[in-house]
């Protein structure tokens, strides 16, 4: 159940942790297991198509990395997609303030 | 044998994505390297080289799921690029059908059902849409240059041109669902 609630607001995460610094898939899949405290429970796979989206939208921008092991794909936050994170926080933040409102979580 | 069980996954994506029609090169190697760093870092937390690449491959999720996520993704783009060519070729068979020297109407509907089934076939999801786009604009045209709003013919035409694209569109999309079925028997 949290990981179908986390799915929708899959967006916001991935940009959050994007603006911390560029990173690849498996970097952003951990980070963001580690910042949900493992709740993040989706299957890994289903983030990719998420970030090529997010590419597709100019909200990220990637590029190979080929000094490692495995060829990498690095993500970083675009300026629009900077802009986005911002209005999307804000939203979050109006829509947490509400909910927590209305059940009593002060 | 380790390196086995991740190239079987991986065909097995590919396969899964060739028939949504989303193969991409890049992201499947994207997500190769995902799953050879997730097998290391397992192997590097003390699981055996077997168990490690169970757990990559249980947590990246199975390959019906990962698709399906890649289609739903994607599925915006392409289906308003099918259905921009829906309405282009139903204008452009609309424009050929209006003009004077044009009198085959056997050549219409051949044309309007061919295409209509070629869309769907293409991957358009939703064949109802794909018969109004292509079979709406002759019917149209028709009625509003020759002023004709007398029934039975302002509703009779109509209908007969969507049947003929409805039936295409269906037609379409049923080969279309043939052809994933057969390759997932295959």
């Amino acid at each position: 159940m949290i990981g179908e609630a986390l799915k929708g607001h899959l967006d916001l995460l991935l940009l959050s942790v994007l603006a911390e610094g560029p990173a690849h898939g498996y970097a952003v899949i951990e980070s963001l297991r580690q910042h949900s405290s493992g709740l993040f429970d989706l299957p890994e796979g289903t983030v990719y198509p998420a970030l090529h989206r997010l590419e597709e939208q100019g909200l990220l921008r990637s590029r190979w990395q080929e000094d490692s092991p495995h060829r990498k794909r690095v993500y970083h936050l675009t300026a629009k997609g900077e802009e986005t994170l911002a209005k999307r926080q804000a939203e979050w933040q109006r829509f947490s303030k509400a909910i927590n409102a209305t059940v009593g979580i002060k | 044998m380790n390196r086995t069980r991740i190239q079987s996954y991986l065909l097995a994506l590919r396969r899964e994505l060739w028939i949504r029609g989303l193969i991409d090169a890049e992201s499947l190697s994207e997500i190769k390297s995902h799953l050879l760093e997730a097998v290391e870092q397992n192997v590097k937390r003390g699981l055996s080289k077997d168990e490690a690449e169970l757990e990559a491959l249980a947590r990246f999720g199975n390959v019906k799921t990962i698709a399906s996520a890649f289609e739903r993704e994607r599925i915006d783009l392409v289906q308003k690029i099918l259905f921009a060519l829906a309405v282009l070729t139903g204008l452009f068979i609309a424009y050929v059908d209006s003009r004077p020297t044009w009198d085959d109407s056997g050549i219409t509907a051949g044309a309007i059902l061919l295409s209509s089934g070629l869309i769907t076939l293409l991957g358009f999801r939703r064949p109802w849409l794909i018969a109004l786009a292509i079979g709406l604009w002759m019917p149209l045209y028709e009625t509003v240059t020759s002023h004709n709003f007398k029934f039975p013919g302002v509703i009779l035409f109509p209908l007969v041109i969507l049947l003929i694209a409805t039936v295409g569109a269906y037609a379409g999309w049923a080969a279309r669902l043939g052809i994933r079925k057969t390759c997932h028997l295959a």
